[in-house]
């Protein structure tokens, strides 16, 4: 397997442009999600599906449950670690990470990640808040801060190409009609707490003395993608090392603590499941953060009095919001503030020229997986009456799709928490921390306005 | 005769290796990716220890050896 991914990266280097697509997860996220999607929709062209190998636990209430399942599954679920260790193993070859150091340590996040799931499924895990999200997160999160993580589990902990993954693969969830839809007010909305989160954080920064490139890479991490807004910002418009840090650690610091209040403040309100993932698709910082976040609120519904809605609407209407309405604007952030840096700012005696070409490059090339197969399952739907539509195109190809979708997530917020290391994080000062914080507090106020006042009639209806 | 390359991604003061990044960027890989495609070819300078586009110049190049 290593091998077929060494040749193929040595025989495209001459070609920039080819290698791109092997050379970065995004892509590598896009061939797994639409290969899996394309598998599943030939088997199920066949008359068959794909099923079998989507195998997931069930609800349970004793041990005997569990192990019953596991007898009666085992051979399943053996398959199903063989399918994603080959398809992450090749993407992770590729990308240079050794197979043979990835493997023992994905063996050993998938076995984690299996018993979360099975854990979630427990008739009495919501009584005792053992949302699968949380439970992943905090367990990760308690060993990389108390007994640390072993270095071989390192090369298995792929928190975005896990989260990508299970994105493209929710696109197989959402009609591209529905895409349609609300993808506008998405952006709408999304446009206007950008823009005002953005402008906070850099004009508090400002006020407190702080460099303006610093002001602005947390800005764009606070505003538009997180982490990964950070470095691209921070990239256009050449921070320093430690700039780049700063935002990084106060991100993720506040990201990983609004996984945990959003959603309790939401259920304390008894949101809808759709305006609850609207507002924290709105107020949280990066996709996987936001994502633990949204699926537990859908997993309060029908399991807590009050929150009405379904447990999709949650996940579909963060995924618009933060996909559609903020990652996808992230080039045109970057391209902008390099245009400023160069013309306005000052002279760091490293000169960037701005092209718009970034743009496109810093595109997150995942969102094209995750429209290609919403596009894909809308054209395969169409000829099915409602009717048909739920009892032939869901059990048989669209819910093997969410099963996969749901264990890649599973993946994802477990390696979130093993990769969050308190005492790894920059020294940031108070002032960054402020400028962050005040950004942080408007933001969400903004957000929650939007999607329970302005816009919640519309996020209703998801 | 094709020009003399000055930017960055030619320098040897310039790392955009992946690994290096994640490493030397604290929780960079906890919620987002030097993998990545947003990242594009970005990489540290040693020199001026900055976080800096692969297209950038500067008046201190020195070409990498081993490009």
């Amino acid at each position: 397997m290593a091998e077929i991914a060494e040749r193929a990266g040595a025989s495209l280097t001459s070609r920039p442009w080819v290698r791109e697509f092997f050379r970065k997860e995004d892509w590598w996220a896009i061939w797994i999600g639409l290969g899996l999607i394309i598998v599943a929709t030939a088997l199920f062209g066949a008359g068959s599906s794909i099923k079998w190998l989507a195998v997931a636990p069930q609800k349970w209430s004793h041990g005997a449950d569990v192990a019953a399942q596991l007898r009666a599954h085992g051979l399943q679920y053996g398959s199903l670690f063989v399918l994603w260790a080959f398809a992450f193993g090749i993407g992770a070859a590729a990308l240079g990470i050794k197979i043979s150091k990835f493997l023992p340590a994905f063996l050993a996040v998938f076995l984690v990640a299996a018993f979360i799931y099975f854990l979630g499924q427990w008739d009495q895990a919501a009584h005792y808040n053992l949302e699968p999200p949380l439970v992943a997160l905090g367990l990760g999160l308690l060993v990389s801060n108390s007994i640390g993580v072993p270095r071989w589990l390192e090369p298995g902990l792929r928190v975005e190409f896990f989260i990508k993954t299970g994105i493209v693969l929710l696109g197989a969830g959402l009609p591209l009609t529905l895409i349609a839809w609300a993808g506008p007010t998405a952006i709408v909305q999304a446009a206007i707490v950008s823009l005002v989160t953005f402008g906070t954080i850099f004009i508090a920064a400002r006020k407190l003395g702080l460099d303006a490139r610093l002001a602005a890479t947390l800005g764009t991490g606070g505003a538009v993608c997180g982490v990964s807004g950070a470095i691209a910002v921070g990239g256009a418009v050449g921070a320093k090392k430690e700039q780049v840090s700063v935002a990084i650690s106060l991100v993720v610091l506040f990201a990983i603590v609004m996984i945990f209040v959003l959603p309790l403040v939401a259920r304390t309100l008894s949101l809808s499941t759709g305006v609850a993932g609207a507002w924290i698709g709105t107020s949280e910082f990066a996709d996987a953060a936001g994502l633990a976040a949204a699926q537990t609120y859908g997993g309060y519904s029908g399991a807590v009095p009050g929150i009405t809605g379904s447990p999709d609407a949650a996940v579909s209407a963060f995924t618009l919001m933060k996909v559609i309405g903020r990652d996808v604007w992230i080039g045109v952030w970057a391209f902008v503030l390099s245009l400023i840096a160069t013309t306005r700012w000052e002279n760091t005696g490293v000169t960037t020229r701005p092209n718009p070409g970034e743009i496109w490059r810093r595109f997150p090339k995942f969102v094209l997986g995750f429209l290609i197969a919403s596009a894909l399952i809308t054209l395969i739907s169409r000829g099915y009456d409602y009717a048909s539509y739920k009892k032939d195109v869901i059990p048989a190809l669209v819910a093997p799709l969410q099963a996969f979708r749901t264990w890649a997530f599973t993946f994802a917020f477990l390696a979130i928490g093993l990769t969050t290391r308190v005492r790894e994080f920059a020294r940031f000062g108070a002032k960054p921390f402020y400028a962050f914080a005040i950004g942080v507090a408007v933001n969400v106020v903004v957000g929650f306005v939007l999607s329970t006042q302005v816009f919640a009639g519309f996020w209703n209806k998801l | 005769m094709s020009a003399p390359q000055t930017r960055c991604r030619e320098c040897r003061h310039f790392n955009a290796s992946p690994e290096v990044l994640e490493s030397a960027l604290k929780g960079l890989s906890s919620l987002s990716s030097a993998y990545a495609t947003v990242r594009s070819d970005d990489g540290l300078c040693a020199l001026h220890e900055r976080y800096l586009s692969a297209d950038s110049r500067c008046a201190h190049f020195e070409a990498n050896s081993q490009a």
